[in-house]
């Protein structure tokens, strides 16, 4: 699939929720070969060269007969900031689709999880949704979201996934909206209560939470494949900033490799060796801009 | 003919001679910021580039350092790679052939632990056929051997050059670091042990630290600085080796666009290589290039060779002379 550099125009940008936002690009070229789980690198200002990087969005919805697609963002800093402050009919120039891509669950599989924690729902709805559509070729078939946020004013509404027919459950941290906790302890609790066994997990959140996801597939002997995020330069495999320790293709003890923006973004939890992770610096908002 | 935009009838002549060296145009693409090609071969015709210097090489593969290994800063970028590459031998069986079916010309970037590495590098690339020339990497800022070992002393940087020397036929470049006290000195110890080009800069040790997590930005804590915040540091550094040294210099550092490219040439750089903002844009060399032709064009200049070292420093205000002597 051809890598490409557009000039994309911002049909529409919107606050869903508390510093997220969701900004369509009309970029056909994109668009026409762009799969979920495939991401995007954006030019945050048309000017100057501070910031100077690319920031990294992964595809949340994919409208492929209107040209366009869009992507959902948490304002965690001076980039996503000033990305926030776009307007409708500015143009930012995007490369993508890049990376690889998720892909249907096998024949034999009915039931599958969807878990995202916090900004992680973002390429989980355009997922959602293809899923959707193959549980509706076979009536066995099961899409359940475990959605988990911090807070309820954080949550990015997921009605368009509900219409479709993922049933979803979401939990706060805090408990102001759905149950109390985490997106794991939501998927635990509510397999348990409901008795619900998914054969397969797609999973996208910050790291502790992949991380937590990853060592619970385990025990239950389940294939998690994994959305990650990295600190990005380039996105097209050029750099080599992008870095995650990585169990070796001959499974030796040698200290091996894979980047988020080459051999993935999607991985197999059971690649990636979790416990050599260093998690990214959060930064308190009331921070960012000053 | 000039400034009053009338136009040079045909089109400028791009060639440029650095010794031993004959490229088609003096924009190449800095060591690694362009992969091994391949990875840009979507967004442009690698063809059209004066050269794409590779990734650097060692004999074996090496995974690199543990992340993160990059963080933004001011108008540029910190970065602790750690040389990652696929090894020699991976080059030359996948990476060089994908190069040479895309016409691309060559410069194999290459870097080892001791000077027998970097002989024994210079020696298996000997026999490939498609490589323009070497560029030795003795200033690597991130990794605790080599790299940056050998570039920071005149007498190792010397013998690593000579080591390389005594290996190859090819034209052969050193690239040099800044972080040093005087980089006229090194350039003209590598030139005096049989470098043909040397190239300059490399990146600028930095350091950026979390202030809530206490923690370094960069797993290695101290990193690279590259991109338009170093250029100021970057001419400076090839203005002295262009005074220090007879052979050819390749300026690199901040380069985004012609405009920068032109500085670089001006100061005395018979080519240049673009580096971070490959990683921004893809297209970044080849829209260099397109922009330098334009600027000859405007300029009414037949060639790029006749802008090339063309700097005037000259004092303009014959009573000020005294003032501009004493400036700094």
């Amino acid at each position: 699939m051809p890598k490409t550099q557009e000039k994309a125009r911002l049909l529409e940008t919107r606050r869903v929720a508390e510093d997220t936002h969701r900004i369509a690009l009309y970029a056909p070229r994109i668009t026409a070969t762009a799969r979920p789980g495939q991401f995007v690198m954006v030019r945050i200002t048309s000017e100057g060269t501070d910031p100077l990087l690319n920031r990294p969005f992964s595809f949340h919805r994919i409208h492929k007969d209107d040209g366009l697609f869009e992507i959902l963002f948490r304002v965690v800093g001076r980039g996503t900031w000033l990305l926030s402050q776009r307007k409708e009919g500015e143009t930012l120039e995007v490369i993508g689709p890049l990376g690889n891509f998720f892909t249907l669950p096998p024949a034999h599989e009915e039931t599958v999880a969807l878990v995202a924690g916090g900004i992680g729902i973002a390429p989980m709805e355009e997922w959602g949704h293809r899923l959707a559509q193959w549980a509706r070729g076979d009536e066995a078939r099961r899409v359940y979201l475990f959605y988990g946020a911090r807070t309820a004013s954080e949550v990015v509404p997921t009605r368009r996934l509900e219409r479709k027919g993922v049933t979803t459950f979401i939990s706060t941290d805090d408990g102001t909206l759905g149950r109390c906790g985490t997106a794991l302890d939501l998927l635990d609790q509510t397999c348990r209560d409901l008795s619900i066994r998914p054969q397969r997990l797609y999973s996208c959140g910050p790291l502790a939470m992949q991380a937590a996801v990853a060592t619970w597939a385990r025990q239950q002997n389940l294939p998690a494949v994994m959305s990650l995020e990295s600190v990005m330069a380039c996105g097209i495999g050029a750099c080599l900033g992008c870095a995650l320790p990585a169990v070796p293709p001959d499974d030796s003890s040698r200290i091996h490799y894979v980047h988020v923006c080459k051999e993935g973004p999607v991985f197999d939890s059971r690649k990636i060796l979790w416990e050599k992770m260093e998690p990214m610096p959060v930064r308190p908002l009331s921070f960012v801009c000053s | 003919m000039g400034k009053d935009g009338t136009h040079a009838r045909s089109a400028p002549e791009l060639r440029v001679q650095l010794g031993p060296l004959s490229l088609k145009n003096p924009v190449l693409t800095a060591s690694g910021t362009f992969g091994y090609g391949q990875e840009f071969s979507d967004f442009l015709d690698l063809a059209r580039l004066g050269a794409v210097v590779v990734k650097g090489i060692s004999l074996e593969p090496r995974p690199g350092n543990p992340p993160p290994r990059v963080t933004e800063t001011p108008a540029g970028m910190l970065n602790a790679i750690g040389l990652e590459n696929v090894g020699v031998e991976r080059f030359l069986a996948e990476k060089l052939p994908s190069l040479r079916r895309r016409n691309a010309t060559v410069i194999v970037n290459i870097l080892g632990n001791s000077e027998q590495e970097y002989a024994a590098l210079a020696e298996r690339l000997e026999d490939a056929e498609g490589i323009a020339a070497l560029e030795v990497n003795i200033s690597c800022p991130n990794v605790k051997e080599g790299g940056i070992a050998f570039g920071t002393d005149p007498k190792t940087a010397a013998r690593v050059t000579e080591a390389v020397r005594q290996k190859t036929h090819r034209p052969l470049i050193v690239k040099l670091s800044p972080n040093v006290t005087d980089i006229g000195l090194i350039a003209r110890a590598v030139e005096a042990a049989g470098a043909d080009i040397i190239s300059c800069i490399n990146t600028v040790s930095g350091m950026a630290v979390d202030v809530f997590s206490r923690r370094p930005k960069l797993a290695n804590v101290l990193g690279g600085l590259s991109g338009p915040a170093i250029k100021p540091v970057a001419l400076r550094c090839v203005y002295q080796v262009v005074h220090a040294v007879s052979c050819p210099v390749i300026g690199i550092g901040g380069i985004q666009t012609a405009l920068d490219a032109l500085e670089f040439l001006l100061v005395g750089a018979s080519a240049v290589q673009v580096g971070t903002a490959n990683l921004v844009r893809p297209t970044a060399a080849v829209e260099v290039l397109d922009g330098l032709e334009r600027f000859l064009r405007h300029q009414g200049l037949a060639s790029v060779q006749e802008y090339i070292g063309t700097l005037d420093t000259t004092c303009r205000l014959p009573q000020a002379e005294e003032a501009c002597a004493g400036d700094g």
